[in-house]
């Protein structure tokens, strides 16, 4: 079941184009990576997609549910049916752990106090931060704010959930960890995630589909998993980004040269 | 914020969505958390009060000292009580009392917001579908709104007890005779514009606030810029309302 349409969508920022006729779908029980080099624009698309930039054209729907086309109302309920973990996890600076998750279930469930309680512990039981239910977001390291992020995404269950750049700036033990925290979380609850990332590890080791972005064509110029990419895409760039290697000149990619060097395997990736 | 880019008229938006989250919150569709309505109200009433009766106190006692100096010269040593008095509650109390605000409690709505907005916090917000403006603008215009009439009695009574101790220093004037011509020449319209003025600027200063937070660039720098912004336009605003509320009650008669 398609949780989320993407169509024809166009992103400009200041009237800048960042990306254009970007289309994909997510089923339920998908890990969707949003793949390509820095400055693309993965987070710009992210952005419209979860509704905090509006696109210049094309469709986001949620179920079938044309987002920016709906009512601020229904907005708001299609809102509460996503969880999201962002680059900088973005807790609530004000606020320990336990009121960080227990903010969202407040506002969007009709669990009373002691339920929203024992579901936030069991969260952060989850992502092994228990002790630290009573701690701000400035007293933790990087990789424990990005845990307590992914539990406040998903404590208030949602069908789909949007992970920007989750491992990014993490130690490789504590972004395999994040990895198994992610699979384990579709795992259990069969939600669809669409993840951006330029983490090589981490696409390989959990990404099911995806699609890639270019930053000088400002277009998609791959579509599939990323091991499917990596054995089917002939684009120069696609190929560079997923094997680490140099981006051939351009008389080369125009010719369609695919270096044959790689330095990283996807085989060494996967978990 | 989603605007669309419309920079020039983002003030009207936000004062269109204040006015709507206001409704809503009125009519129980908009929520706020009282944990933090009730931390603003901390910050905006009790943890200002020393430099509010520091300025104000000060404040009454220069007007005492321009004011006795003069009116010595006339032998209506005891009138400073008359201008103290009215100067501090038609104009002084309220507009000090907005401009220490102002740089104290809306210079920190801007940096708190600007810093939220840097770290993503308040797109956590939407994303969640919280609505900021419920949860961040609307505590923090309620706290002032409820605090500053609050704060320019308080400031009154600071300020009349500068220039009474003026008053008893340089013309020995016993505070009991300058209480008396004080309550004399106060009457309810000069304590009535300057209690009305503490409402609009409480509320002037808190939107001020809440806008340059809330729009700032998502950098460092932006927190200083918004903060700034947030002091220069407050403290603009101010004089300029209290322009409109002079010739508005000079129109009145009052």
């Amino acid at each position: 079941m398609t949780v989320l349409a993407v169509d024809a969508l166009e992103m400009r920022f200041a009237q800048r184009l960042i990306q254009t006729d970007v289309s994909f779908r997510v089923d339920r029980g998908t890990i969707f990576a949003i793949m390509g080099g820095s400055g693309c624009g993965k987070s710009t698309l992210l952005r419209a997609v979860v509704g905090l930039l509006r696109p210049a054209r094309g469709r986001v729907s949620y179920d079938g549910v044309d987002y920016w086309a709906a009512a601020p109302a229904v907005q708001g309920e299609l809102r509460a049916g996503i969880g999201m973990l962002f680059q900088s996890a973005a807790l609530w600076s004000s606020m320990t752990l336990l009121e960080n998750i227990c903010l969202p279930l407040e506002q969007l469930t009709r669990l009373d106090p002691g339920q929203r309680l024992a579901r936030a512990r069991e969260v952060l039981d989850w992502v092994e931060l228990s002790d630290f239910a009573e701690f701000r977001p400035a007293d933790l390291s990087g990789g424990m704010k990005k845990r307590a992020g992914l539990a406040r995404a998903i404590a208030t269950r949602p069908a789909l959930l949007f992970l920007d750049e989750p491992s990014a700036g993490l130690d490789p033990i504590s972004s395999k960890r994040l990895d198994d925290l992610i699979l384990e979380i579709r795992r259990t609850t069969n939600c669809a995630i669409v993840f951006v990332s330029h983490e090589l590890p981490s696409l390989f080791a959990i990404a099911d589909d995806g699609i890639f972005l270019d930053a000088e064509s400002k277009a998609p110029i791959g579509h599939g998993s990323p091991r499917a990419l990596l054995e089917r895409s002939t684009h120069p760039i696609v190929h560079a980004f997923l094997t680490r290697t140099e981006v051939p000149p351009p008389s080369a990619a125009r010719a369609g040269a695919v270096p044959s060097a790689p330095v990283m395997q996807p085989d060494s990736a996967a978990p | 914020m989603v605007l669309d880019n419309l920079h020039s008229t983002r003030p009207v938006i936000f004062l269109g969505q204040v006015l709507i989250t206001t409704i809503d919150a009125i009519a129980g569709r908009a929520r706020f958390r009282l944990q933090d309505l009730g931390r603003v109200l901390a910050d905006c009433s009790a943890r200002a009060v020393g430099i509010v009766t520091v300025v104000n106190v000060l404040v009454g006692a220069i007007l005492a000292f321009v004011g006795s100096v003069q009116l010595v010269k006339f032998g209506a040593g005891i009138y400073v009580a008359d201008l103290v008095g009215i100067a501090v509650a038609r104009e002084m109390a309220a507009i000090i009392t907005a401009v220490v605000m102002a740089g104290r409690t809306g210079a920190a709505f801007a940096a708190e917001l600007a810093t939220m907005q840097s770290n993503e916090e308040i797109d956590a917000l939407e994303v969640l579908g919280l609505d900021p403006m419920a949860f961040l603008v609307l505590p923090r215009v309620l706290a002032l709104l409820l605090m500053m009439p609050l704060l320019f009695v308080y400031a009154c009574v600071t300020g009349l007890l500068g220039g009474m101790v003026v008053a008893a220093g340089m013309l020995s004037i016993a505070p009991a005779a300058y209480l008396d011509r004080t309550v004399i020449a106060l009457d309810w319209s000069h304590l009535g514009l300057g209690f009305s003025k503490s409402f609009v600027f409480g509320v002037l200063i808190a939107l001020v606030g809440c806008y340059c937070g809330l729009y700032a660039e998502r950098n460092a720098a932006g927190v200083g810029v918004a903060t700034t912004n947030s002091v220069v336009a407050s403290i603009v605003g101010i004089i300029v309302l209290d322009a409109v509320f002079a010739v508005c009650a000079n129109a009145l008669g009052v």
